[in-house]
Protein backbone atom coordinates (compact mmCIF):
# COMPACT_ATOMS: atom_id res chain seq x y z
CA UNK A 1 0.00 0.00 0.00
CA UNK A 2 2.62 2.24 0.87
CA UNK A 3 4.92 1.84 -2.08
CA UNK A 4 1.69 2.36 -4.50
CA UNK A 5 0.97 5.69 -2.46
CA UNK A 6 4.91 7.09 -3.10
CA UNK A 7 4.69 5.67 -6.71
CA UNK A 8 1.78 8.80 -6.89
CA UNK A 9 4.20 11.76 -5.59
CA UNK A 10 5.97 12.58 -7.84
CA UNK A 11 9.87 12.95 -7.16
CA UNK A 12 10.90 16.63 -6.72
CA UNK A 13 13.87 15.70 -8.60
CA UNK A 14 12.11 15.79 -12.01
CA UNK A 15 11.07 18.89 -11.66
CA UNK A 16 13.87 20.85 -11.29
CA UNK A 17 15.64 20.77 -14.96
CA UNK A 18 11.98 22.11 -16.33
CA UNK A 19 11.63 24.73 -14.30
CA UNK A 20 15.24 25.65 -15.42
CA UNK A 21 14.73 26.03 -18.71
CA UNK A 22 11.75 27.86 -17.61
CA UNK A 23 13.43 30.80 -15.46
CA UNK A 24 16.23 30.47 -18.56
CA UNK A 25 14.12 31.35 -20.95
CA UNK A 26 12.25 33.88 -19.13
CA UNK A 27 15.83 35.28 -17.93
CA UNK A 28 16.86 35.48 -21.54
CA UNK A 29 13.45 37.51 -22.28
CA UNK A 30 14.08 39.95 -19.56
CA UNK A 31 18.11 40.41 -21.26
CA UNK A 32 17.15 43.28 -23.86
CA UNK A 33 14.50 44.98 -26.22
CA UNK A 34 16.26 42.28 -28.66
CA UNK A 35 15.89 39.03 -26.47
CA UNK A 36 12.55 40.31 -25.43
CA UNK A 37 11.47 40.47 -28.91
CA UNK A 38 12.72 36.35 -29.64
CA UNK A 39 11.96 35.19 -26.60
CA UNK A 40 8.78 35.78 -24.83
CA UNK A 41 8.41 36.24 -21.24
CA UNK A 42 6.26 34.10 -19.09
CA UNK A 43 3.66 37.21 -18.49
CA UNK A 44 3.88 37.18 -22.69
CA UNK A 45 3.02 33.82 -22.53
CA UNK A 46 -0.04 33.83 -20.25
CA UNK A 47 -1.50 37.10 -21.69
CA UNK A 48 -1.93 35.10 -24.73
CA UNK A 49 -3.54 31.96 -23.16
CA UNK A 50 -5.73 34.57 -22.16
CA UNK A 51 -5.91 35.98 -25.63
CA UNK A 52 -6.12 33.03 -27.53
CA UNK A 53 -8.91 31.95 -25.27
CA UNK A 54 -11.23 34.64 -25.20
CA UNK A 55 -11.13 35.26 -28.88
CA UNK A 56 -11.75 31.77 -29.23
CA UNK A 57 -9.10 31.02 -31.55
CA UNK A 58 -7.38 28.45 -29.82
CA UNK A 59 -10.80 26.42 -29.72
CA UNK A 60 -11.79 26.72 -33.22
CA UNK A 61 -8.03 25.75 -34.36
CA UNK A 62 -7.56 23.31 -31.42
CA UNK A 63 -11.55 21.66 -32.91
CA UNK A 64 -10.13 21.75 -36.43
CA UNK A 65 -6.87 19.60 -35.92
CA UNK A 66 -8.29 17.32 -33.34
CA UNK A 67 -11.26 16.78 -35.81
CA UNK A 68 -8.80 16.16 -39.00
CA UNK A 69 -6.43 13.66 -36.55
CA UNK A 70 -9.54 11.31 -36.02
CA UNK A 71 -11.43 11.97 -39.19
CA UNK A 72 -8.03 10.72 -41.06
CA UNK A 73 -7.28 7.80 -38.92
CA UNK A 74 -10.66 6.72 -38.96
CA UNK A 75 -10.41 6.57 -43.37
CA UNK A 76 -6.59 5.66 -43.24
CA UNK A 77 -7.11 2.60 -40.53
CA UNK A 78 -10.32 1.24 -42.28
CA UNK A 79 -8.20 1.68 -45.57
CA UNK A 80 -5.68 0.00 -44.20
CA UNK A 81 -6.98 -3.01 -42.28
CA UNK A 82 -9.27 -3.86 -45.34
CA UNK A 83 -6.32 -3.97 -47.66
CA UNK A 84 -4.31 -5.57 -44.98
CA UNK A 85 -6.76 -8.19 -44.44
CA UNK A 86 -7.19 -8.89 -48.11
CA UNK A 87 -3.06 -9.38 -48.21
CA UNK A 88 -3.10 -11.83 -45.99
CA UNK A 89 -5.89 -14.15 -47.25
CA UNK A 90 -5.50 -13.80 -50.89
CA UNK A 91 -2.38 -14.83 -52.39
CA UNK A 92 -2.87 -12.83 -56.06
CA UNK A 93 -3.62 -9.84 -53.59
CA UNK A 94 -0.52 -10.40 -51.95
CA UNK A 95 1.68 -10.62 -55.00
CA UNK A 96 -0.26 -7.59 -56.63
CA UNK A 97 -0.68 -5.13 -53.34
CA UNK A 98 2.79 -5.73 -51.59
CA UNK A 99 4.98 -4.24 -54.31
CA UNK A 100 3.51 -1.13 -54.47
CA UNK A 101 2.61 -0.82 -50.53
CA UNK A 102 6.57 -1.31 -49.95
CA UNK A 103 7.39 1.19 -52.62
CA UNK A 104 5.23 4.02 -51.74
CA UNK A 105 5.83 3.65 -48.18
CA UNK A 106 9.26 4.35 -48.86
CA UNK A 107 8.88 8.28 -49.91
CA UNK A 108 9.05 10.31 -45.97
CA UNK A 109 4.99 11.40 -46.00
CA UNK A 110 5.32 15.01 -46.04
CA UNK A 111 7.80 14.86 -49.40
CA UNK A 112 4.82 13.90 -50.55
CA UNK A 113 2.95 17.17 -49.79
CA UNK A 114 4.47 19.15 -53.32
CA UNK A 115 2.90 16.36 -55.29
CA UNK A 116 -0.92 16.67 -53.37
CA UNK A 117 -0.13 20.54 -53.56
CA UNK A 118 -0.35 20.46 -57.40
CA UNK A 119 -3.05 17.10 -57.15
CA UNK A 120 -5.55 18.17 -54.89
CA UNK A 121 -4.81 21.95 -53.37
CA UNK A 122 -3.94 23.76 -50.75
CA UNK A 123 -6.04 22.81 -48.03
CA UNK A 124 -8.18 20.45 -46.65
CA UNK A 125 -8.18 17.87 -49.03
CA UNK A 126 -4.75 17.94 -49.06
CA UNK A 127 -3.85 17.71 -45.34
CA UNK A 128 -6.27 14.84 -44.88
CA UNK A 129 -4.72 12.53 -47.54
CA UNK A 130 -2.07 13.05 -46.02
CA UNK A 131 -3.23 12.33 -42.83
CA UNK A 132 -5.21 9.37 -43.65
CA UNK A 133 -2.01 7.89 -45.68
CA UNK A 134 -0.35 8.21 -42.45
CA UNK A 135 -2.88 6.19 -40.32
CA UNK A 136 -2.90 3.65 -43.14
CA UNK A 137 0.71 2.30 -43.58
CA UNK A 138 1.12 1.00 -39.87
CA UNK A 139 -2.51 -0.74 -39.59
CA UNK A 140 -1.67 -2.67 -43.33
CA UNK A 141 1.20 -3.91 -41.58
CA UNK A 142 -0.19 -4.94 -38.32
CA UNK A 143 -3.06 -6.55 -39.85
CA UNK A 144 -1.04 -8.24 -42.21
CA UNK A 145 1.10 -9.22 -39.60
CA UNK A 146 -0.90 -10.45 -36.80
CA UNK A 147 -3.58 -12.26 -39.53
CA UNK A 148 -0.34 -14.10 -41.15
CA UNK A 149 0.95 -14.98 -37.45
CA UNK A 150 -2.40 -17.06 -36.70
CA UNK A 151 -1.32 -20.62 -35.79
CA UNK A 152 -2.17 -22.65 -38.81
CA UNK A 153 -3.82 -25.27 -36.74
CA UNK A 154 -6.35 -22.84 -36.05
CA UNK A 155 -7.39 -22.80 -39.89
CA UNK A 156 -7.10 -26.35 -40.37
CA UNK A 157 -9.81 -26.54 -37.67
CA UNK A 158 -12.00 -24.67 -39.22
CA UNK A 159 -11.31 -26.58 -42.49
CA UNK A 160 -12.18 -30.19 -40.38
CA UNK A 161 -15.41 -28.49 -39.67
CA UNK A 162 -16.32 -27.37 -43.03
CA UNK A 163 -16.21 -23.48 -42.66
CA UNK A 164 -16.30 -20.93 -45.70
CA UNK A 165 -13.42 -19.18 -45.98
CA UNK A 166 -15.90 -16.20 -44.79
CA UNK A 167 -16.55 -17.89 -41.76
CA UNK A 168 -12.63 -19.29 -40.93
CA UNK A 169 -11.67 -15.39 -41.53
CA UNK A 170 -14.72 -14.39 -39.47
CA UNK A 171 -14.40 -16.25 -36.70
CA UNK A 172 -11.10 -17.54 -36.55
CA UNK A 173 -8.42 -15.66 -38.37
CA UNK A 174 -9.94 -11.94 -37.31
CA UNK A 175 -10.39 -13.01 -33.35
CA UNK A 176 -7.22 -14.27 -33.09
CA UNK A 177 -5.32 -11.39 -35.04
CA UNK A 178 -7.41 -8.52 -33.32
CA UNK A 179 -4.89 -7.47 -30.53
CA UNK A 180 -2.03 -6.95 -32.99
CA UNK A 181 -4.61 -5.31 -35.22
CA UNK A 182 -5.28 -2.93 -32.25
CA UNK A 183 -1.57 -2.28 -31.70
CA UNK A 184 -1.12 -0.65 -35.45
CA UNK A 185 -3.94 1.71 -34.66
CA UNK A 186 -2.77 3.35 -31.69
CA UNK A 187 0.27 3.76 -33.48
CA UNK A 188 -1.52 4.95 -36.35
CA UNK A 189 -3.03 7.33 -34.06
CA UNK A 190 0.38 8.93 -32.42
CA UNK A 191 1.31 9.01 -36.75
CA UNK A 192 -1.82 10.95 -37.72
CA UNK A 193 -1.30 13.14 -35.12
CA UNK A 194 2.11 14.07 -36.30
CA UNK A 195 0.81 14.14 -39.52
CA UNK A 196 -2.00 16.06 -38.76
CA UNK A 197 0.20 18.81 -37.59
CA UNK A 198 3.26 18.62 -40.80
CA UNK A 199 0.56 19.15 -43.29
CA UNK A 200 -0.96 21.94 -41.46
CA UNK A 201 2.46 23.73 -41.45
CA UNK A 202 2.89 22.84 -45.20
CA UNK A 203 -0.51 23.25 -46.48
CA UNK A 204 -1.06 26.70 -45.38
CA UNK A 205 -5.06 27.11 -46.66
CA UNK A 206 -7.53 26.68 -43.73
CA UNK A 207 -7.72 26.53 -40.24
CA UNK A 208 -5.78 23.88 -37.43
CA UNK A 209 -2.97 24.34 -35.03
CA UNK A 210 -0.09 23.94 -37.32
CA UNK A 211 -1.70 26.96 -39.05
CA UNK A 212 -2.40 29.03 -35.84
CA UNK A 213 1.62 27.97 -35.61
CA UNK A 214 2.55 29.15 -39.31
CA UNK A 215 1.00 32.84 -38.79
CA UNK A 216 2.63 32.98 -35.82
CA UNK A 217 5.52 32.68 -37.08
CA UNK A 218 4.83 35.12 -39.61
CA UNK A 219 3.83 38.23 -36.99
CA UNK A 220 6.66 36.92 -34.73
CA UNK A 221 4.63 35.61 -31.96
CA UNK A 222 6.44 33.57 -30.09
CA UNK A 223 4.08 33.37 -27.23
CA UNK A 224 2.02 32.01 -29.50
CA UNK A 225 3.86 29.76 -30.30
CA UNK A 226 5.04 28.12 -26.79
CA UNK A 227 1.26 27.79 -25.82
CA UNK A 228 0.64 26.15 -29.50
CA UNK A 229 3.42 23.71 -29.42
CA UNK A 230 2.19 23.09 -25.34
CA UNK A 231 -0.97 22.30 -26.54
CA UNK A 232 0.42 19.87 -29.51
CA UNK A 233 2.25 18.06 -26.92
CA UNK A 234 -0.63 17.54 -24.48
CA UNK A 235 -3.61 16.85 -26.88
CA UNK A 236 -0.92 13.80 -28.22
CA UNK A 237 -0.13 12.73 -24.98
CA UNK A 238 -4.13 12.73 -24.01
CA UNK A 239 -4.87 10.48 -27.13
CA UNK A 240 -2.58 8.08 -26.88
CA UNK A 241 -3.31 7.34 -23.34
CA UNK A 242 -7.13 7.20 -24.22
CA UNK A 243 -6.42 4.90 -26.60
CA UNK A 244 -3.97 2.77 -24.09
CA UNK A 245 -6.80 2.54 -21.56
CA UNK A 246 -9.45 1.55 -24.66
CA UNK A 247 -6.80 -1.03 -25.12
CA UNK A 248 -6.42 -2.20 -21.54
CA UNK A 249 -10.32 -2.92 -21.56
CA UNK A 250 -10.89 -4.36 -24.76
CA UNK A 251 -8.21 -6.95 -24.59
CA UNK A 252 -8.65 -7.72 -21.02
CA UNK A 253 -9.52 -11.54 -21.98
CA UNK A 254 -6.16 -11.43 -23.64
CA UNK A 255 -4.72 -11.54 -20.17
CA UNK A 256 -6.36 -14.78 -19.47
CA UNK A 257 -3.88 -16.58 -21.26
CA UNK B 1 17.24 -19.92 -55.59
CA UNK B 2 15.14 -20.56 -58.58
CA UNK B 3 11.92 -19.99 -55.76
CA UNK B 4 13.58 -16.72 -54.80
CA UNK B 5 13.63 -15.44 -58.56
CA UNK B 6 9.74 -16.72 -58.97
CA UNK B 7 8.82 -14.38 -55.93
CA UNK B 8 10.85 -12.24 -57.40
CA UNK B 9 9.53 -11.88 -60.90
CA UNK B 10 6.07 -12.15 -59.66
CA UNK B 11 6.59 -9.09 -57.35
CA UNK B 12 7.11 -7.10 -60.33
CA UNK B 13 4.41 -7.71 -62.12
CA UNK B 14 2.07 -4.83 -60.58
CA UNK B 15 4.47 -2.19 -60.21
CA UNK B 16 5.08 -2.92 -63.97
CA UNK B 17 1.57 -2.64 -64.82
CA UNK B 18 1.12 0.49 -62.77
CA UNK B 19 4.16 2.14 -64.93
CA UNK B 20 2.18 1.05 -67.93
CA UNK B 21 -0.79 2.50 -67.25
CA UNK B 22 0.85 5.73 -65.92
CA UNK B 23 2.15 6.23 -69.12
CA UNK B 24 -0.85 4.72 -71.33
CA UNK B 25 -3.01 7.64 -69.72
CA UNK B 26 -0.57 10.47 -70.07
CA UNK B 27 -0.43 9.16 -73.35
CA UNK B 28 -3.79 9.31 -73.91
CA UNK B 29 -3.55 13.53 -73.02
CA UNK B 30 -6.59 13.39 -70.53
CA UNK B 31 -4.82 15.69 -68.26
CA UNK B 32 -2.89 18.75 -68.19
CA UNK B 33 1.21 18.90 -67.83
CA UNK B 34 0.58 20.06 -64.15
CA UNK B 35 -1.58 17.52 -63.42
CA UNK B 36 -0.18 14.37 -64.81
CA UNK B 37 3.44 14.10 -66.72
CA UNK B 38 4.36 10.98 -68.82
CA UNK B 39 7.28 8.52 -67.48
CA UNK B 40 9.62 9.49 -69.85
CA UNK B 41 8.90 12.89 -69.15
CA UNK B 42 10.26 12.00 -65.75
CA UNK B 43 13.05 10.36 -66.74
CA UNK B 44 13.89 13.56 -69.22
CA UNK B 45 13.83 15.84 -66.38
CA UNK B 46 16.03 13.57 -64.52
CA UNK B 47 18.46 13.11 -67.09
CA UNK B 48 18.67 16.84 -66.97
CA UNK B 49 18.73 17.74 -63.11
CA UNK B 50 21.90 15.06 -63.57
CA UNK B 51 23.88 16.72 -66.01
CA UNK B 52 23.44 20.37 -64.96
CA UNK B 53 24.49 18.82 -61.84
CA UNK B 54 21.50 20.80 -59.98
CA UNK B 55 20.04 17.02 -58.23
CA UNK B 56 23.95 17.00 -57.13
CA UNK B 57 23.97 20.46 -55.57
CA UNK B 58 20.60 19.93 -53.54
CA UNK B 59 21.66 16.23 -52.72
CA UNK B 60 24.98 17.52 -51.32
CA UNK B 61 23.56 20.32 -49.07
CA UNK B 62 20.58 18.18 -47.79
CA UNK B 63 22.96 15.04 -46.81
CA UNK B 64 25.93 17.82 -44.87
CA UNK B 65 22.93 18.58 -42.79
CA UNK B 66 21.70 15.38 -42.50
CA UNK B 67 24.70 13.95 -41.61
CA UNK B 68 26.12 16.68 -39.53
CA UNK B 69 22.96 16.76 -37.43
CA UNK B 70 22.56 12.91 -37.05
CA UNK B 71 25.91 12.58 -36.62
CA UNK B 72 25.76 15.15 -33.47
CA UNK B 73 22.46 13.86 -32.06
CA UNK B 74 23.47 10.06 -32.15
CA UNK B 75 26.47 10.06 -30.31
CA UNK B 76 25.26 12.58 -27.63
CA UNK B 77 22.28 10.20 -27.70
CA UNK B 78 23.74 7.32 -27.55
CA UNK B 79 26.17 8.50 -24.17
CA UNK B 80 23.52 10.45 -22.64
CA UNK B 81 20.79 7.22 -22.85
CA UNK B 82 23.65 5.03 -21.51
CA UNK B 83 24.39 7.94 -18.84
CA UNK B 84 20.73 8.28 -17.69
CA UNK B 85 19.93 4.30 -17.62
CA UNK B 86 23.46 3.93 -15.60
CA UNK B 87 22.96 6.72 -12.83
CA UNK B 88 19.89 6.83 -10.24
CA UNK B 89 20.76 10.55 -9.82
CA UNK B 90 20.30 11.80 -14.04
CA UNK B 91 17.61 9.33 -14.00
CA UNK B 92 15.25 11.12 -11.63
CA UNK B 93 16.48 14.62 -12.80
CA UNK B 94 16.46 13.79 -16.64
CA UNK B 95 13.99 10.89 -17.67
CA UNK B 96 11.04 13.28 -16.81
CA UNK B 97 11.95 16.12 -18.78
CA UNK B 98 12.84 13.75 -21.48
CA UNK B 99 9.40 12.02 -21.89
CA UNK B 100 7.90 15.43 -21.60
CA UNK B 101 9.35 16.26 -24.75
CA UNK B 102 8.77 13.12 -26.30
CA UNK B 103 5.29 14.65 -26.37
CA UNK B 104 5.86 17.17 -28.95
CA UNK B 105 6.78 16.37 -32.39
CA UNK B 106 9.94 17.58 -33.76
CA UNK B 107 8.09 18.95 -36.67
CA UNK B 108 5.71 21.02 -33.93
CA UNK B 109 9.38 22.97 -32.80
CA UNK B 110 10.30 23.98 -36.91
CA UNK B 111 8.61 27.26 -36.25
CA UNK B 112 9.53 28.24 -33.05
CA UNK B 113 13.35 27.54 -34.46
CA UNK B 114 12.42 29.52 -37.44
CA UNK B 115 11.54 32.61 -35.18
CA UNK B 116 14.60 31.66 -33.07
CA UNK B 117 17.38 30.89 -35.18
CA UNK B 118 16.30 32.22 -38.86
CA UNK B 119 15.94 30.14 -41.84
CA UNK B 120 19.35 29.24 -42.21
CA UNK B 121 22.02 26.79 -41.78
CA UNK B 122 22.10 25.92 -38.13
CA UNK B 123 18.26 25.31 -37.42
CA UNK B 124 18.17 22.63 -40.05
CA UNK B 125 21.41 21.07 -38.46
CA UNK B 126 19.75 21.82 -35.18
CA UNK B 127 15.91 20.04 -36.13
CA UNK B 128 17.66 17.01 -37.69
CA UNK B 129 20.15 16.92 -34.03
CA UNK B 130 16.99 17.28 -31.80
CA UNK B 131 14.97 14.15 -33.34
CA UNK B 132 17.94 12.27 -33.72
CA UNK B 133 19.07 12.92 -30.24
CA UNK B 134 15.65 12.17 -28.74
CA UNK B 135 15.48 8.58 -30.50
CA UNK B 136 18.75 7.46 -30.16
CA UNK B 137 18.86 8.59 -26.18
CA UNK B 138 15.77 7.00 -25.63
CA UNK B 139 16.31 3.87 -27.41
CA UNK B 140 19.74 3.64 -25.44
CA UNK B 141 18.18 4.04 -22.10
CA UNK B 142 15.58 1.22 -22.99
CA UNK B 143 18.13 -0.66 -24.48
CA UNK B 144 20.49 -0.51 -21.11
CA UNK B 145 17.34 -0.88 -18.93
CA UNK B 146 16.79 -3.64 -20.49
CA UNK B 147 20.09 -5.45 -19.25
CA UNK B 148 19.30 -8.64 -17.13
CA UNK B 149 19.59 -7.63 -13.69
CA UNK B 150 21.70 -10.70 -13.26
CA UNK B 151 24.51 -10.27 -15.35
CA UNK B 152 25.17 -6.90 -12.84
CA UNK B 153 25.04 -8.79 -10.01
CA UNK B 154 27.39 -11.66 -11.41
CA UNK B 155 29.51 -8.70 -12.46
CA UNK B 156 29.59 -6.89 -8.55
CA UNK B 157 30.20 -10.37 -7.45
CA UNK B 158 33.33 -11.13 -9.31
CA UNK B 159 34.35 -7.48 -8.61
CA UNK B 160 34.56 -6.55 -12.64
CA UNK B 161 36.36 -3.27 -13.44
CA UNK B 162 34.12 -0.48 -14.96
CA UNK B 163 35.87 -0.65 -17.94
CA UNK B 164 35.33 -4.56 -18.23
CA UNK B 165 32.07 -3.79 -17.29
CA UNK B 166 31.42 -1.47 -20.24
CA UNK B 167 33.05 -3.16 -22.62
CA UNK B 168 31.79 -6.46 -22.04
CA UNK B 169 28.54 -6.28 -20.45
CA UNK B 170 27.07 -3.42 -21.41
CA UNK B 171 28.37 -2.33 -24.92
CA UNK B 172 27.63 -5.86 -26.11
CA UNK B 173 24.24 -6.45 -25.11
CA UNK B 174 22.77 -2.83 -25.89
CA UNK B 175 24.18 -2.69 -28.62
CA UNK B 176 21.86 -4.26 -31.16
CA UNK B 177 18.27 -2.65 -30.06
CA UNK B 178 20.81 1.07 -30.16
CA UNK B 179 21.75 0.04 -33.58
CA UNK B 180 17.76 -0.83 -34.72
CA UNK B 181 17.09 2.76 -32.62
CA UNK B 182 19.93 4.24 -34.67
CA UNK B 183 18.17 3.04 -38.28
CA UNK B 184 14.85 4.72 -37.27
CA UNK B 185 16.24 7.88 -35.68
CA UNK B 186 17.83 8.17 -39.40
CA UNK B 187 14.55 7.66 -41.22
CA UNK B 188 13.21 10.45 -38.98
CA UNK B 189 16.31 12.54 -39.56
CA UNK B 190 15.78 12.24 -43.26
CA UNK B 191 11.72 13.14 -43.05
CA UNK B 192 11.88 15.90 -40.42
CA UNK B 193 14.61 17.58 -42.88
CA UNK B 194 12.51 16.99 -46.43
CA UNK B 195 9.75 19.42 -44.09
CA UNK B 196 12.28 21.50 -42.80
CA UNK B 197 13.24 22.16 -46.27
CA UNK B 198 10.11 22.21 -47.79
CA UNK B 199 8.98 25.07 -45.45
CA UNK B 200 12.63 27.44 -45.52
CA UNK B 201 15.38 26.85 -47.42
CA UNK B 202 17.76 27.81 -50.30
CA UNK B 203 18.84 24.36 -51.40
CA UNK B 204 18.34 21.37 -50.44
CA UNK B 205 16.05 18.25 -51.89
CA UNK B 206 12.83 19.43 -50.32
CA UNK B 207 13.91 23.04 -51.44
CA UNK B 208 13.97 21.83 -54.92
CA UNK B 209 10.12 20.29 -54.39
CA UNK B 210 8.92 23.26 -53.10
CA UNK B 211 10.07 24.86 -56.08
CA UNK B 212 8.60 22.50 -58.51
CA UNK B 213 5.70 23.16 -56.73
CA UNK B 214 5.38 26.72 -56.94
CA UNK B 215 6.44 26.47 -60.78
CA UNK B 216 3.90 24.11 -61.17
CA UNK B 217 6.55 21.48 -62.32
CA UNK B 218 4.92 18.67 -61.59
CA UNK B 219 7.89 16.43 -63.30
CA UNK B 220 10.29 17.91 -61.01
CA UNK B 221 7.96 17.27 -58.23
CA UNK B 222 7.66 13.45 -59.27
CA UNK B 223 11.76 13.37 -59.51
CA UNK B 224 12.20 14.78 -56.00
CA UNK B 225 9.60 12.51 -54.71
CA UNK B 226 11.39 9.11 -56.14
CA UNK B 227 14.49 10.89 -55.15
CA UNK B 228 13.36 11.03 -51.55
CA UNK B 229 11.91 7.86 -51.21
CA UNK B 230 14.93 5.96 -53.35
CA UNK B 231 17.74 7.99 -50.27
CA UNK B 232 15.12 6.98 -47.54
CA UNK B 233 15.34 3.18 -48.78
CA UNK B 234 18.86 3.13 -49.45
CA UNK B 235 19.90 4.30 -45.91
CA UNK B 236 17.62 1.57 -44.30
CA UNK B 237 19.24 -1.17 -46.04
CA UNK B 238 22.24 -0.08 -45.46
CA UNK B 239 21.77 0.43 -41.69
CA UNK B 240 20.18 -3.36 -41.83
CA UNK B 241 23.21 -4.93 -43.93
CA UNK B 242 25.62 -3.10 -41.29
CA UNK B 243 23.39 -4.74 -38.64
CA UNK B 244 23.77 -8.35 -39.87
CA UNK B 245 27.70 -7.82 -40.54
CA UNK B 246 29.18 -5.63 -37.64
CA UNK B 247 26.72 -7.70 -34.70
CA UNK B 248 27.58 -10.80 -35.32
CA UNK B 249 25.88 -12.11 -31.80
CA UNK B 250 22.35 -12.25 -31.17
CA UNK B 251 19.76 -9.60 -28.97
CA UNK B 252 21.17 -10.59 -25.09
CA UNK B 253 18.20 -11.40 -23.31
CA UNK B 254 15.55 -8.86 -21.97
CA UNK B 255 15.23 -8.91 -17.44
Amino acid sequence: MQNSFYKWVPDWRGWVLPILVILAWDAMSRLDANHAYAFASLGQIWDGVVGLCQSGELLVNVHASVQRALTGLLLGASAGFLVGSLVAVSRTANILITPIYHAIRQVPLLGLVPLFALWFGNGDTSKLIVVSLSAFYPVVLSTFEGMWQVDRKFNEVGQVYRLSRWQIYRRITLPAALPQVFTGFSLALAFAWLATIGSELLFTAGAGLGNLMMNAQEASRMDVLIIVTFVIGVLGYLMSLLIKLASAHLFKWRQVH
Amino acid sequence: MTRDWKQFLLFLISPLLLLLVWWWVAAAGWYSDDILVSPAAVWATLEELIANGELALHLKASFFRLLTGFGLGAVAGVLFGIWMAISPRVEAFALPLFQGLRQVPTIALIPILILLLGVDEIFKVIIVTKAAFLTVALAAYDATKGVSKNYFEVARIYHLPKTTLYRKLIVPAITPPVFTGLRIAFSRSWTILVAAELLAADSGIGQMMQLGREMFRLDVVMVGVVITGLVGFSIDKLFKWAEIRLIPWPAAAKA
